[in-house]
């Protein structure tokens, strides 16, 4: 008469453990489900019905209700076809009652009876990770990612209730775990000449600053940040799971065995909407290009032609290392650790050069209104990218390979997670400063003290008005990190901040020189 | 408003009007579809009064002047526009604005612009016109110049001003801005040492295209103010008038007549500077122009003009000798900037070709780039380049300090 089956539902980007309930009892036929399903999850009726039929088993013909616990929140997906099916004939007694003990349904059902994949297999199995978990084969590679143990396959209805009796096995061995089969990350070497835009992607990677590059259409500004996750510091396991429940979640996978092991880089059109960018959407919340870029790189290319308040939207995320996302019926919290590149003509004609730059002021004027200063703001980094030289391209022998560069990064950053965590000032409970790029202003003058000519340096662009008191932050965190690149003294020196304040242009650079 | 109040029919044959001719001459200024020619033909025929009664139709007009009233119904809408209201805004404006509306029989106006042959009827004026009676000089260039080309004029004009000349501008950005601001600092200079001496600085002359209280570009709002206390700032746009494109051409008219010597800074081959040019040249006003790098857009136009026979100016001792003054009674300028390392010199070197943006430095001056941003930072500092917008610039010394 009533049964309850483990099951999953997606809530952004993690799993939350549903028990279907099901009562089969007297009165008219019916088959309601309950408990705040979504529209998907509602049509589960007919295809569970169809699937049932279809195999050959009976179909009750009396009142089903199905409940969704805990019923407060609302449910989405596919992904309780199974544990519905067998929780009815549980509750018509056509399976005895114990079968479904300690264990987890999480697949989709096809009208024949198929088991189906699932999106977010991955957070969705995380949930009910003390359990064994059945899924369809096509998710047991991304459910074994998210570190399930114990987690099962079946080809269809059938064989899981053949498998539930006894008669059958499931399947376990889902052909050999398929190893890291990532595209390879491109190389550094490369790149030829463009000493510069080299040197602040080694900076940008090693104290995580935000980079903005401008230069004309050719300069190679995609190219070069093609090219920085490579030098990136590999991902923890921590950074690798989570990163994988988000890529999961979003059905978007960076290899066959659906497991994140490189930081991420993505590069949204600069068409994307705001949703698709920050993450959203009205049934089913899914993360935006910010979270899948979390733990690695986000790209915006052309960053002038991004709609202006989806540009804005990026802020607090910047800042905060999150994105909270808020709907009528739910807050979500999405990850958004990614370091930000982004690309800029410096004017409509791309020229830039004065004296070649042939836009006239209405125009430039009102490409510049396109960027939004408190985003430009937090550029730690900007940098004009010229066209390669002659020189390198046809006789310039091959750049540094990444794997040098990463070895350096490396070692800038282990130096200064160090030194950083010693301060451990904390705010708001999280330990600031573990990189350079997020040091707190307090600790600026125990972890990046300043030699007397540095800080003339500084003092003199401060007063013919070139820095702000937050640029001036800023370039003390860069030139930080250009001295732990730099055999790391203790004292931050005056080519240090000289080299800082060179990769910080004036945001005139969008304007041709002007 | 008490005129305002009284309907407009009943002051219409009445005519008596509560302001003097000078109101008169500024609201008929103002009126739609009468620019600067209309307006010289109508008064220069029949007087400020007559023609205020003649656009309003209680005066019959005399032929030639009824021709062109007829023409697309002007008539029609100066009468309506021709209004007593108009009277008292045009007051009240040009009375907060400080203004001065001058007639071409007045005493003040400026004789140089009396003579010419597209003077304006009705000149305003914001300021102390005694200006004029100075040796007048004007620094005329491009909007979107280089930051050597404002540099120069920069140093030009408060070489000038220091001679005692007066330097005629447009207030417009770029060179414009960049003369008068030298101008300001000389006399800044006066106001801190012998506040209550006799000055010798020339005072800054400024020729506008737009209403003397409408600022144009905005930044130059100080700028204005400064020019006005020292100088003078003049225009035939009567208060209130906005920056229309075609006033410029009309305002460059104006700028070359009240000069003597035109001094082109910096240009491309065609654009605004090019027209005061050839207003200049029409009048017979010398025309000299700053020589360029051939590479650079800026000096095209002023790289053709002489080559088209333009005398050079190189320092402002150039254009002292062709005003015809003794300019060996006040000292030169001094190039008082440190000079620069060894070390920098080759940085230096570099940027005096063409602009360039740090990694362009790097790329071509082939040394370790902290080195280079180490020699762009005291270079900075030194005065002798300067960063704008990313794209490094060196200021070279004028020739009469070429000790580096």
């Amino acid at each position: 008469m009533f049964a309850t089956v483990r099951s999953t539902t997606l809530l952004g980007v993690v799993g939350r453990a549903v028990d279907v309930e099901v009562h089969v009892g007297v009165g008219l036929p019916g088959f309601t489900i309950v408990g705040q399903p979504d529209e998907v999850c509602r049509e589960s009726r007919d295809r569970v019905r169809a699937a049932f039929l279809s195999r050959g088993f009976a179909w009750p013909n009396r009142r089903i209700t199905v409940n969704l616990a805990p019923s407060g929140e609302r449910k989405g997906g596919a992904g309780l076809d199974l544990a519905i099916a067998i929780a009815v004939l549980i509750a018509d007694e056509q399976l005895p009652p114990h079968v479904a003990e300690r264990l987890a349904f999480v697949a989709e059902l096809g009208l024949d009876g198929s088991l189906r994949s699932v999106i977010g297999a991955a957070p969705l199995v995380a949930a009910v990770r003390d359990h064994r978990v059945v899924v369809a084969r096509g998710n047991v590679a991304a459910a074994r990612a998210a570190g399930a143990a114990d987690v099962v396959a079946a080809r269809d209805l059938a064989h899981v209730i053949a498998c539930l009796r006894g008669d059958d096995e499931w399947l376990v061995d889902t052909g050999s775990e398929a190893a890291a089969d990532e595209a390879p990350t491109p190389d550094l070497a490369d790149v030829r000449g463009q000493p510069v835009a080299r040197l602040a992607l080694e900076i940008a990677a090693a104290g995580a600053h935000h980079l903005l590059l401008v230069g004309p259409p050719g300069a190679g500004k995609s190219m070069l940040a093609r090219r920085l996750p490579g030098i990136l510091p590999a991902l923890t396991d921590d950074q690798a799971l989570s990163c994988t429940m988000v890529h999961s979640a979003a059905h978007v996978s960076m290899s066959t065995s659906g497991r994140v092991t490189r930081p991420p880089f993505r590069s949204p059109h600069h068409s994307i909407s705001l949703v698709g960018l920050i993450g959203g959407g009205t049934s089913a919340m899914r993360p935006g290009e910010i979270s899948l870029a979390s733990e690695g790189v986000l790209f915006l290319d052309e960053l002038g032609e991004f709609a202006p308040s989806v540009l804005d939207a990026l802020r607090q995320p910047l800042e905060e290392g999150v994105v909270h996302v808020s709907r009528a019926r739910t807050t979500l919290t999405f990850p958004a650790r990614f370091l930000l590149v982004a690309a800029a003509n410096p004017c409509p004609c791309g020229a830039g050069a004065p004296g070649v730059c042939v836009c006239d002021d209405a125009a430039r004027a009102k490409y510049v209104r396109r960027f939004s200063g408190p985003l430009l703001d937090r550029f730690d980094l900007r940098v004009s990218v010229g066209l390669p030289r002659v020189d390198d391209l046809v006789d310039g022998g091959k750049g540094e390979t990444s794997a040098l560069v990463a070895a350096r990064v490396l070692r800038a950053r282990a130096i200064a997670v160090e030194r950083n965590g010693t301060v451990n000032s904390t705010v708001n409970g999280t330990v600031n400063g573990t990189v350079n790029a997020k040091i707190a202003v307090d600790d600026l003058d125990t972890v990046a003290p300043l030699a007397p000519a540095a800080r003339a340096l500084l003092r003199r662009e401060l007063e013919v008005g070139r820095l702000s008191g937050r640029g001036l932050h800023r370039v003390r965190r860069v030139a930080r990190t250009i001295a732990d690149l730099d055999g790391a003294p203790e004292v931050v020196g005056e080519s240090h901040v000289a080299t800082a304040l060179q990769l910080r242009t004036g945001l005139g650079v969008l304007m041709g020189g002007r | 408003m008490p005129a305002g109040a009284v309907p407009d029919a009943s002051d219409a044959l009445g005519a008596h009007i509560n302001h003097d001719e000078r109101v008169v001459a500024a609201a008929i200024a103002a009126l739609p579809g009468i620019g600067p020619q209309r307006l010289r033909t109508f008064i220069g025929a029949l007087g400020v009064m007559s023609t205020w009664h003649v656009v309003r139709g209680e005066v019959r007009a005399p032929a030639h002047i009824a021709a062109v009233l007829q023409h697309d119904n002007l008539h029609g809408v100066v009468r309506r526009a021709a209004t007593s209201q108009l009277l008292d805004q045009m007051a009240e404006s040009l009375h907060a604005g400080n203004i001065r509306v001058l007639l071409a029989s007045d005493a003040e106006y400026p004789a140089s612009l009396r003579d010419d042959f597209a003077a304006p009827a009705v000149l305003f004026a914001r300021g102390n016109l005694a200006a004029f009676t100075n040796r007048r000089v004007g620094i005329i260039g491009t909007r979107a110049a280089s930051a050597a080309g404002r540099h120069f004029a920069r140093q030009l004009g408060s070489d000038l001003a220091q001679n005692g000349v007066s330097v005629v501008s447009g207030l417009a950005r770029g060179i414009d801005a960049a003369a008068h601001r030298g101008v300001i600092s000389r006399s800044a200079d006066d106001d801190d040492t012998q506040r209550d001496a006799p000055t010798t600085t020339g005072a800054p002359i400024a020729v506008v295209a737009s209403g003397l209280d409408v600022v144009y570009p905005r930044e130059h709002a100080a700028l204005w103010q400064h020019v006005a206390e020292r100088g003078v700032i003049i225009g035939e746009s009567p208060p209130g008038c906005a920056p229309d494109a075609f006033r410029f051409p009309l305002r460059n008219r104006i700028l070359a007549a009240v000069s003597e010597i035109l001094v082109v800074v910096e240009s491309r081959a065609t654009g605004g500077s090019m027209i005061t040019v050839e207003e200049a040249a029409q009048r017979g006003v010398t025309v000299m122009a700053v020589p360029g790098s051939p590479h650079s857009e800026t000096s095209a136009g002023t790289n053709a003009l002489i080559s088209d026979g333009a005398a050079t100016v190189c320092d402002a001792t150039d254009v002292m000798v062709a005003l015809g003054l003794d300019h060996h009674r006040h000292a030169a300028s001094s190039d008082a900037r440190t000079r620069p390392l060894p070390a920098d010199r080759v940085v230096l070197d570099a940027l005096a070709r063409r602009p360039m943006t740090f990694e362009q430095i790097v790329a071509e001056v082939n040394l370790p780039l902290q080195d280079v941003a180490m020699s762009l930072g005291r270079l900075d500092a030194q005065g002798w380049a300067v960063v704008n917008g990313g794209w490094w610039e060196a200021l070279l010394a004028m020739r009469a300090a070429t000790t580096v």
